[in-house]
């Protein structure tokens, strides 16, 4: 039998090695509706992770993100679940019919949001789970222990949810993947339809299974 | 009612008792210590004579016959992964608070579903030879008084009704403090809660408040929640290694139990088990079941493990078993020609009432937009029960980014430039504008009191950020973001 890892690379080639599985998706894709952020993610937001996506920007498209969410969940007749931390979403945005399979909690704080999700993360009966953190104040979001966050993502992995965490900032310790909308909308584009709107945003990806892997094996 | 404990009288005791046949309803004692210095920690109801702090050699000759045995951290971890399961079925917040005791935080679950479960979780626990106590109170102390005085299960509404009796004790005082008391003729909760706190501190100083806090039940705390379990499986060991198979189904049903009760409490059922005997000359004997039926019913596993364990021979003794339960989602009920309807509809709702209890009953649920022009006009109903299929595509697609609305919306004054906005302060939106759409003119219900009117304009701000503005009798504000 070899003996222990003596150097930092060699312990996470041998972590990767040994636990290939907390790299890989838990199983399927749920399609967002938005190209570019289903290319970014090879096919789709994974089910049983946490893809977060960073609106690095005012008007960089993240509501959009969630509108055409809701048309691509309800073409495939899937039940989703928004969580909003700042009471923001609104359904006189997106037309009646996008409305009818979705449940929408409407918190007070990002607080009351990560209590939410830790009871609808483990239903089973969700197909997609946004977690809308935007909106909540900087201060206490970045407060937001490490453990709450390991916490979302355990329950996650032991279900079939797909879990979109919507935020201003970098927020999640150790997000399977990272998605930054980084430009701001110009005001052209409200004469543009929202699938070509959806189109166009800029996507890019900061973190992903694939760099975790090359990560850890050095 | 926000939180229960779930504890057991006597663990390890029990604990032990639960996983070895040999000794239920038998007098049995737990000792520790060796030789002569060993004493009775905890001992059995058959036990007659026997207290805590007895000496081993004369429990001996107090009771012929008494089993007296060391604890067995197996059986004690075991238990309390049974106990730890049955908290996780009333709420995903639980705390493992110490061996034998749970803490539940059960804001937002159902009253009288989480009473039948405490029932039927007391009931199940008794069968197994561990004496469950449940209290439910609206501190995590208060819940434990309760516990330790459930039979089984006891809800606390009236918290100083219920404290006044309680001996002192249950408050924990210092052995000084006790004393002082005692002096007083305090001897219940109720009689010290009957003093002014802040006179029982000016006399017994914060540990006095403290201790009057405790005896009010006042005294909260945070929990530590732990993680449900996600491998669901058990091992055990025999020492002597066993030659029959009989001795194995008490044990297996003991581990099936507390297996079935985390894929439970965990949304699963068992899709197939994996059986594996650890022989004694180092080989295994290993066999795995497709369930006829996925499901989480103990007796359903048994049916299938027992038939298969009675026709196994073996070359060696089994000094080992092992069991594993592979999980799945519970099997989708059939659904209508035009419906997806829920997996499991009674954790949906259940959770939805959880979900009521902290953000409000009239803050979840599926909005539906009221027939108005009036902006964020919408009530919240109901969810339901199936996901309608698509509509046909709308005539009229949606245009733009969609609207991200500030409630309520933020005040600002705005500067314009030959009738069109040029520049916003005063409010936290401020800056300078790059462009500007509008304006769009709306009003509605002008029949009605609440008669509405306004121009809404879509601006760029010059730092980026696309905003809707609305100027109506009351000034300008921003609605939203258009995202």
């Amino acid at each position: 039998m070899s003996g222990p890892p003596q150097t930092v690379s060699a312990l996470r080639s041998l972590l990767a090695a040994r636990f290939p599985e907390k790299l890989r998706k838990a199983g399927g894709e749920v399609a967002a509706g938005t190209p570019p952020l289903d290319e970014a993610l090879g096919g789709g937001l994974p089910a049983g992770r946490l893809t977060e996506l960073v609106s690095a920007a005012p008007s960089a498209g993240g509501q959009t993100v969630i509108a055409r969410l809701l048309e691509a969940t309800q073409a495939a007749r899937q039940r989703v679940a928004l969580i909003d931390a700042a009471d923001a979403f609104a359904p006189d945005a997106v037309a009646p019919d996008l409305l009818r399979h979705l449940v929408w909690a409407r918190c007070r704080s990002p607080e009351q949001a990560f209590a939410v999700a830790d009871i609808l993360v483990r239903d089973g009966n969700y197909a997609v789970l946004v977690l809308d953190l935007r909106g909540g104040a900087e201060r206490a979001l970045r407060r937001t222990p490490a453990a709450t966050w390991y916490r979302l993502q355990r329950a996650a992995e032991g279900g079939s949810v797909a879990v979109l965490v919507q935020t201003t900032i970098p927020l999640g310790p150790a997000v399977p993947w990272r998605l930054v909308l980084g430009a701001s909308l110009p005001l052209a584009r409200t004469a543009a339809e929202r699938a070509a709107v959806a189109e166009g945003l800029a996507v890019q990806t900061e973190r992903s299974p694939a760099a975790v892997l090359e990560e850890l094996a050095g | 009612m926000s939180y229960a404990v779930l504890t057991v009288p006597d663990f390890a005791l029990h604990a032990l008792c639960r996983t070895e046949a040999a000794l239920r309803g038998r007098p049995v004692a737990l000792v520790a210590g060796e030789g002569r210095r060993a004493k009775v920690t905890e001992a059995s109801a058959e036990a007659a004579g026997i207290a805590p702090g007895l000496a081993a050699t004369l429990a001996m000759s107090r009771c012929p016959g008494i089993i007296l045995r060391p604890r067995e951290p197996a059986a004690e971890a075991e238990a309390q992964r049974l106990l730890v399961a049955a908290a996780f079925t009333l709420s995903p917040r639980v705390e493992s608070t110490a061996a034998g005791t749970c803490t539940v935080d059960l804001r937002g679950a159902d009253r009288a579903r989480t009473e039948a479960l405490l029932r039927r979780h007391a009931a199940e626990f008794a069968v197994g030879g561990l004496p469950l106590r449940a209290g439910a109170a609206a501190t995590p102390l208060l819940a434990s008084f309760a516990a330790r005085c459930a039979a089984p299960v006891l809800f606390v509404d009236d918290a100083p009704q219920f404290l006044a009796p309680l001996p002192l004790g249950f408050a924990e005082p210092t052995a000084a403090q006790a004393a002082i008391l005692q002096g007083w003729g305090i001897t219940t909760l109720g009689g010290l809660t009957a003093l002014a706190k802040a006179e029982v501190g000016r006399r017994l100083g914060s540990a006095g408040v403290l201790l009057w806090e405790r005896a009010a039940g006042e005294a909260t705390r945070v929990l530590r929640h732990v993680e449900p379990s996600l491998s669901f499986a058990a091992e055990w060991s025999y020492e002597p290694p066993v030659e029959s198979i009989e001795p194995l189904f008490f044990k297996l049903r003991r581990y099936a139990e507390r297996i079935a009760l985390e894929l439970r409490a965990a949304g699963f059922v068992a899709e197939r088990l994996a059986l594996t005997l650890l022989l004694e000359d180092e080989t295994d004997h290993r066999r795995e079941f497709r369930l006829p039926e996925p499901g989480a019913d103990v007796e359903g596993w048994l049916r299938v493990l027992n038939s298969h364990l009675a026709t196994v021979r073996t070359d060696a003794r089994v000094a080992a078993v092992r069991l594993l339960a592979t999980p799945a989602r519970p099997p989708e009920k059939q659904d209508g020609l035009f419906d997806t309807g829920l997996r499991d509809p009674a954790l949906f709702w259940e959770n939805l009432a959880r979900v009521a209890a902290i953000v409000g009953d009239d803050r979840v649920g599926t909005p539906v937009p009221v027939d108005t022009h009036r902006p964020d006009a919408f009530v919240m109903e109901r969810p339901a029960e199936a996901v309608p299929p698509p509509a046909r595509a709308a005539v009229h697609p949606p245009y733009g980014p969609t609207l991200r609305r500030f409630r309520p919306p933020w005040d600002v004054q705005v500067a314009c430039d030959a009738g069109r906005p040029a520049r916003l302060h005063g409010g936290r939106l401020e800056g300078e504008v790059r462009a500007a759409d509008g304006p769009w003119l709306a009003g509605s219900d002008w029949w009605k009191p609440e008669a509405w009117a306004a121009e809404t304009w879509q601006v760029e701000m010059a730092r980026g950020g696309l905003y809707l503005l609305a100027r109506s009798a009351a000034g300008w504000s921003v609605e939203g973001m258009l995202d």
